[in-house]
């Protein structure tokens, strides 16, 4: 301990710079994935995820093409493909398989024997009634880990709908939305509304939790040498970060409302105007408001609201209060009053604050070039792209994009010879049936 | 043949049978000094599937969110807020600030498997139990450091962060909303529950990894960097076309249709992207005409903005004059996507999430009877579950100084006199509920 130590950025930096990931190994460089999922991004995210550590992906399409590849703003195709799935194709695999087809259904299980994972997002019952479901495929593969998305789930009462999984139904299932936006009785009467996020944020919560439960069920293979069936609602996954609204209203029979821009456990947690745009700005817990109503050059709320039940009750009051002294200041010159106390030490009390960014204004941040979560990507087939990194730092085992998208099909012949030994003839045979 | 494809699902994921079954992470144990969400959701996430728990709070008041609960109001004593990340955990009181805390803090590092900590960057390594000093002890530890900005880099040097940060940075808060209004955060905490998540998915790839290697490592997870990876097309549009990304309100650009409409009684989400669905949604609208309009009859024709407006409208004028259960119904019957935006009531009195445990009933021996939201993710083999809620401060003190640490009564007493070790503060939030009496 005696020797002068490396500052902590310096040295967690040389720690874990994406820059030097191509040196280290990859953690799921023996792990095989088979996603079939079919216009669905939650389950392409689960891929992503399991891809960008290492995992080979083979992302299998109807012959032509998912359907996914045309979910993009405006219609906008690049060389073809549309931009949301060339953000959540990377690093995979992809080859085309008609599961309508005897034949494809056949190779399909073939192809399952070599696989760790099964990733698919058809109506639930619709693989078991093909014959290539988890009940049929477990039997032989008892190490087969299967994970299936869908709506509502695989059991239950509403199970059987036939309703398919989208992000919005889901947001909306999820209760979020009702708890987001401006107050009905505030604001215009067409935006005082519940609100939806503007991302998918449904689907990439339920693919996080696809990601994590493979993972799970990978660990617990380790000791018992068995698979298992995963069912991955996404509307539940984001259910389950609902903060207190279940408990909340197994307490008191309290619905949670929308607030806009408030928060009804304390204040201030919010967004106020400042010169230039907006800041969110905190400093609820009592010594934290302290600090903050230093910084403001008001100790008499302090003084006069001392208390989160104070703040809370005069919320729209205090909220008011801090956007006329925010009026005079940019949301830089407020960050830079923020850090001057923090950094300084000036008083007691931590406050946090950040400049409103539309996506651009986050762009041109260099800290997020630096640490590699915005990356232009080189593809071979789809040229230079900018694409937003995997957002983990990692010692030993950093995760990576290698490439962004392969077109459909182009990599059948690879894969159908390396696993089920299946030449060009073999192929042309299989694409002459519609098979592939 | 065999059974119906339902009955057997019902039975392979039976809820009366999840404490029949293993656990996934079993022998895994956590050790967690972090406060608020995304640090405990964390390690609460880990702790569903099976990990031991062990939350390490600052005596005698904890952690902040036992103080972040709605209306400012307790229940039993206990922040609400508190509860929903903080399961079936440990809890014990250790002052780090004291060299003895440190020196505890390290023992229990020695016997972990992952550590979770969210102070600002390099809070920890100063007082000497960072990264750099514990994988020293335990070289097998994987260490996970959430943080608003990261470990390293411009934004990382001495920035605090919430939730709420990571949304406005990320861009999130810029393309949600609609157009020309105020900015608006989130219902939840978003970018601290994802970011969680991400945070033990990659606890889990670590696992993986150790297990082959036996090599512990170092995660740095910044939630405004979650954010960031699930703004879907956002950055790559940027990147070919220079375009901005704006809040379009309620309707999607890239699925045509989806989005949330007024109803009669209420809201609700819509989707009918593909061709064959936007066909069942016009049948359901008594417009099947619609379906073959050059304007609508592709994905690529709807997604024009100028069809996809015309598009919308009448979708919302049709769907002011239904019900959220009428327009549910339709979509069943032809074939699209419908879903009610549903409220807490809604959810808590749903039985189809009650019979997945989406819901969760259990009893508690301080809280009794309680409800809340089980593990998301459904298991067949390994199901998730919640054993009990979370704690007073110093709640667990006894019983793991006791049985990990090995400390005699006499030494945890004495611990205790020194303010080494402590419990709750007396004043809801980290104590018990009125008339608890120890043993």
């Amino acid at each position: 301990m005696s020797t002068p130590e490396t500052p902590w950025p310096e040295y967690a930096r040389a720690l874990t710079d994406p820059a030097r990931a191509p040196e280290k190994p990859e953690a799921l460089g023996d792990l095989r994935v088979l996603d079939c999922s079919q216009g669905n991004f939650a389950a392409l995210f689960c891929s992503s995820i399991l891809a960008e550590f290492g995992g080979e992906v083979i992302r299998m399409e109807p012959p032509g093409g998912d359907v996914a590849r045309l979910f993009s703003p405006r219609g906008f195709l690049h060389r073809g493909t549309g931009l949301a799935y060339l953000v959540e194709a990377r690093n995979k695999r992809h080859i085309t398989l008609n599961l309508d087809t005897e034949r494809g259904r056949d190779l399909f299980a073939r192809l399952a024997r070599h696989m760790d994972v099964i990733i698919e997002s058809a109506r639930p019952g619709q693989m078991d009634a093909r014959g290539i479901g988890y009940r049929q495929l477990s039997e032989a593969l008892p190490r087969l880990i299967y994970a299936a998305f869908s709506a509502r789930g695989q059991f239950g009462p509403r199970a059987s709908t036939p309703i398919p999984d989208y992000d919005v139904t889901a947001q909306a299932l999820s209760g979020v939305p009702y708890t987001t936006g401006e107050p009905a009785d505030e604001g215009l009467p067409g935006s005082s509304v519940p609100t939806k996020q503007g991302n998918w944020v449904a689907w990439y919560v339920g693919g996080g939790w696809g990601a994590f439960a493979v993972m799970a069920a990978v660990v617990w293979r380790w000791a018992s040498g068995r698979g298992q069936f995963i069912d991955c609602a996404p509307a539940e996954g984001e259910m389950r970060f609902t903060d207190c609204d279940i408990p909340w209203y197994h307490a008191s029979r309290r619905v949670r409302e929308r607030v806009g821009a408030l928060n009804i456990c304390v204040f201030p947690y919010t967004l106020i105007r400042s010169k230039d745009s907006y800041s969110f700005i905190a400093g609820f817990s009592d010594i934290n408001w302290a600090g903050l109503t230093n910084i403001v050059g008001r100790r008499d709320l302090a003084e006069r609201f001392p208390t989160t039940k104070h703040r809370i009750q005069h919320a729209k009051a205090l909220h008011a209060e801090l956007e006329a002294w925010a009026a005079e200041f940019t949301s830089q010159d407020i960050l830079d009053k923020v850090q001057d106390y923090l950094v300084n030490k000036r008083g007691p009390g931590t406050v946090a604050t950040a400049r409103l960014n539309r996506p651009a204004e986050t762009l041109a941040e260099s800290h997020w070039w630096e640490r590699g979560v915005f990356q232009k990507v080189e593809d071979p087939d789809y040229g230079e792209l900018l694409l937003q990194g995997p957002p983990w730092k990692m010692s030993h085992t950093p995760p990576r994009i290698k490439w962004a998208c392969r077109p459909v099909g182009a990599d059948n012949e690879d894969i159908y010879l390396k696993y089920l030994g299946l030449g060009r003839e073999d192929l042309r045979a299989l694409a002459a049936e519609e098979v592939v | 043949m065999t059974e119906s494809y339902f009955d057997w699902t019902s039975k392979l994921f039976d809820r009366s049978r999840v404490f029949d079954k293993p656990e996934a992470l079993r022998g895994i144990r956590v050790l967690e000094l972090t406060t608020l969400v995304l640090g405990p959701t964390t390690a609460d996430f880990l702790g569903e599937f099976g990990a031991e728990v062990i939350k390490v709070e600052l005596p005698p008041g904890g952690d902040t969110m036992r103080y972040v609960t709605p209306e400012a109001t307790f229940w039993k004593n206990a922040s609400l807020g508190f509860m929903p990340e903080n399961h079936s955990k440990y809890h014990i009181g250790i002052d780090l600030h004291t060299e003895a805390g440190k020196d505890l803090f390290r023992q229990l590092t020695a016997r972990s498997d992952v550590l979770v900590e969210n102070f600002r960057a390099g809070t920890l390594d100063r007082w000497g139990i960072g990264y750099r000093r514990l994988s020293h002890i335990n070289p097998r530890l994987i260490y996970v450091a959430d943080s608003g900005f990261g470990q390293w880099g411009p934004f990382s040097l001495g920035r605090a962060s919430y939730d709420a940060v990571a949304q406005t940075v990320s861009g999130m808060i810029g393309i949600t909303g609609f157009p020309g209004r105020p900015p608006i955060l989130c219902g939840i905490f978003i970018g601290d529950w994802f970011g969680g998540l991400m945070a033990a998915t990659a606890a889990l790839v670590a696992l993986h990894h150790r297990a082959k290697t036996g090599e512990g490592q170092f995660i740095d997870l910044a939630q405004s960097e979650g954010l960031i990876r699930s703004l879907d097309w956002t950055w790559i549009r940027h990147g070919l076309t220079g375009q901005e990304r704006e809040p379009v309100g309620n309707q999607d650009e890239a699925l045509v249709p989806a989005g949330l409409f007024a109803c009669r009684d209420g809201f609700a989400g819509i989707a009918a992207p593909r061709d064959n669905e936007f066909q069942g949604l016009c049948a359901a609208m008594g417009e099947p005409d619609l379906a073959a309009d050059p304007r609508f009859a592709t994905l690529p024709a709807r997604q024009q903005p100028a069809n996809a407006q015309t598009l919308y409208e009448r979708i919302g004028n049709w769907a002011a004059s239904k019900t959220r259960a009428e327009i549910e119904a339709l979509a069943e019957e032809h074939g699209f996507a419908a879903a009610p935006v549903v409220n807490a009531a809604d959810r808590y009195n749903d039985a189809h999430l009650r019979t997945r445990g989406t819901v969760w009933e259990y009893e508690d021996p301080l809280y009794g009877p309680m409800v809340e939201h089980g593990p998301a993710p459904k298991l067949s083999a390994t199901p998730g579950r919640i054993r009990w809620s979370a704690k007073p401060v110093g709640w667990h003190n006894m019983e793991i100084m006791v049985r990990l640490l090995g400390l005699s009564p006499a030494r945890i007493r004495d611990l205790e006199a020194q303010k080494v070790i402590g419990r709750w503060a007396a004043r809801p939030g980290p104590c018990p509920p009125e008339g608890w009496s120890p043993g």
